[in-house]
């Protein structure tokens, strides 16, 4: 039964753009699938080990420049751009986590807000490389045949199809790690950090394997958000409004839940883009809404609220 | 010298109301173990209150404070009583992403209203500076840092002075025993979050001439406001008035020291190295 349901959505996730091809609603699922990537990548540290990043933009905006900069200057496409810049913020994280790691609890959040802010204000200024506030922009994507057709850019539709493999590449992953060693280390750590400590888990490794697992994704979902939108500039990709966006995500959507992140992106970004689409600004407000409904009466996430209702164990 | 008079002048005036921001983020810490995200929304609130008070009411944005400052203190009571008090028992993680919440929430629906324009505060006689001994002081700069110095004090003289001043301060060292000493720690609870969003405000409103206003401003306040609140130490109301003022100093020094455009940053970085090797504040005095 589960496996058929797997198939099945798998199915409409590559069939999707077939059975509706308005264009706003192809944007809808890009944007959909992207912020799943990014709910993931959150739920990745803070479902999973608990510790709550205010600062997730920074690997997504890393890996947007990155790709952006590898594109712009060197002339790497973004074939290759969009994976580097997910390696490049995964070894960013490293020094972030050795650092913020020492601390706990609220005081991790706090720090991971302050170095989330020092880079943004270091690529508004560092202008050699970022060219400051005003971004960067590219007009045209180098040509790429698949299966002997040249793929036009133009459409959203290839857009749509690199995404979804991206999100089916988060999602596996975190079930992967839900399966294995580090994702049960990091649960220990979730738990009881002292006590995970005192069994002999290596805590600092731990973290710091999952931040960096974690800012993986984050880059990729930057560096395919860069080449969607064609344009980066500090304020869009640092900006702390999009880290907060990330946690909503993934708390909405169930914590530690392996398509939790999936379904916060489905219901959030829905209802976010088509209040954007009426009202054009002021669409967070559903998500601070979302957010404090979830944290009072279900913090185990819509998700987690539908397993416990199905009764399901996993 | 006479750019660095200059600059600790300017660095003491802004930082007088940061430490009054940072009062009362610190007060609801010490009170209930929250750390408000939504603090720097407080202030929005006090800045489009001054706003609304000179645009619409033809009232001064500083004598405007006597109506913004109860308002905000009922706005307060009513958070805590039909927002967070539910919230807080499940732990300072789950307080922080509702408070998160709450900060986007609030900050939207002002954009909503008030669209994300910014907007400007002229006043009359704020044209020219005073000068005195050939320091340039922004009159409502001055005018603010005056207020904030009466209030802070007012204040430090309830919180040490009066029964219900200790009683709060008594909460927030132990609240096991104060409750065991007949101190009714709910209602310490309430009086605290109202208090603190009620400094926040009026901070917002004395702020309001010299800053631009604009919906998301809480943002970059907020975080400012924990960068103050850490160096003085969490909970502790004296650290967070000299952390407030060094943040002040060390930001103004910075801009005409090292650069404009990375004064912000100098902050930050003020804030990881004090968390990670000073953990309980400059001073100290905080607790971690």
């Amino acid at each position: 039964m589960k496996k058929i349901v797997i198939a099945l959505a798998i199915l409409l996730l590559f069939t999707a753009p077939w059975i509706v091809s308005s264009p706003f609603f192809v944007h809808l699922m890009i944007m959909v699938l992207m912020w799943a990537v990014l709910g993931a990548s959150w739920n990745i540290l803070g479902g999973f080990t608990g510790q709550v990043s205010f600062g997730h933009a920074t690997f997504l905006g890393a890996g947007a420049y990155t790709t952006m900069i590898l594109y712009l200057k060197l002339g790497i496409a973004p074939w290759y751009g969009i994976p580097i810049g997910g390696l490049v913020a995964a070894l960013i994280a490293l020094p972030i986590g050795f650092i913020c790691f020492r601390l706990r609890g609220p005081y991790f959040a706090l720090s991971t807000l302050a170095v989330a802010e020092i880079i943004r204000l270091v690529a508004l200024n560092w202008e050699s490389l970022t060219n400051g506030p005003v971004g960067l922009l590219i007009t045209t994507l180098p040509d790429v045949t698949f299966w002997g057709r040249s793929i036009d850019w133009e459409n959203k539709i290839p857009f749509y199809y690199i995404i979804a493999v991206i999100a089916l590449a988060a999602i596996v992953a975190t079930y992967i790690m839900s399966r294995t060693r580090l994702g049960a280390y990091s649960l220990a750590i979730r738990e009881d950090i002292d006590s995970a400590e005192a069994i002999g888990i290596n805590t600092v490794q731990t973290r710091v394997a999952a931040l960096s697992l974690s800012a993986f994704f984050a880059g990729v979902a930057g560096g395919f958000y860069a080449m969607y939108l064609r344009y980066v500039d500090p304020d869009a990709v640092f900006s702390i409004a999009l880290s907060v966006e990330m946690v909503f995500i993934a708390v909405v959507g169930g914590l530690t839940t392996v398509a939790g992140p999936l379904i916060g992106a489905i219901v959030l970004v829905t209802f976010g883009e088509t209040f954007r689409q009426i009202l054009l600004v002021g669409h967070l407000i559903l998500y601070g809404l979302a957010m404090m409904l979830a944290i009072r009466y279900m913090p185990e996430g819509i998700w987690g609220k539908l397993r416990l209702w199905f009764g399901a164990r996993d | 010298m006479e750019t660095f008079s200059q600059s600790i002048v300017s660095g003491i005036l802004t930082g007088s109301l940061y430490a009054m921001i940072g009062v009362g983020l610190t007060v609801i810490f010490g009170v209930m173990r929250i750390i408000n995200m939504a603090h720097g929304d407080m202030v929005m609130f006090g800045m489009y209150g001054a706003f609304l008070s000179i645009a619409f009411l033809k009232i001064d944005p500083f004598l405007s404070i006597v109506i913004w400052i109860p308002l905000a203190f009922f706005v307060g009571v009513f958070i805590y009583r039909f927002l967070l008090k539910n919230i807080v028992p499940a732990g300072e993680l789950n307080t922080l992403l509702y408070t998160a919440g709450l900060s986007l929430f609030i900050a939207n629906f002002v954009l909503l209203v008030a669209t994300g324009d910014y907007r400007t505060i002229k006043l009359k006689y704020a044209i020219m500076p005073l000068r005195p001994f050939g320091i340039a002081v922004p009159i409502p700069l001055a005018i603010a840092f005056g207020m904030a110095i009466l209030i802070t004090i007012a204040l430090y003289w309830f919180l040490v002075r009066t029964d219900t001043g200790r009683a709060i301060r008594a909460t927030s060292q132990e609240p096991e025993a104060a409750a065991l000493m007949g101190v009714n720690v709910d209602r310490m609870a309430i009086i605290t979050f109202a208090l603190g969003t009620a400094l926040a405000c009026g901070a917002g409103v004395l702020l309001a001439p010299s800053l631009y206003l604009y919906p998301t401003v809480g943002e970059i306040l907020v975080a400012k406001c924990f960068v103050i609140v850490v160096l003085g130490g969490l909970g502790s109301v004296p650290g967070a008035i000299a952390g407030g003022l060094l943040l002040g100093v060390v930001e103004s020094l910075g801009a005409v020291y090292i650069s404009v455009p990375y004064k912000d940053a100098i902050g930050f970085v003020i804030f990881l190295l004090v968390l990670l090797f000073r953990p309980s504040g400059l001073f100290g005095v905080g607790k971690s």
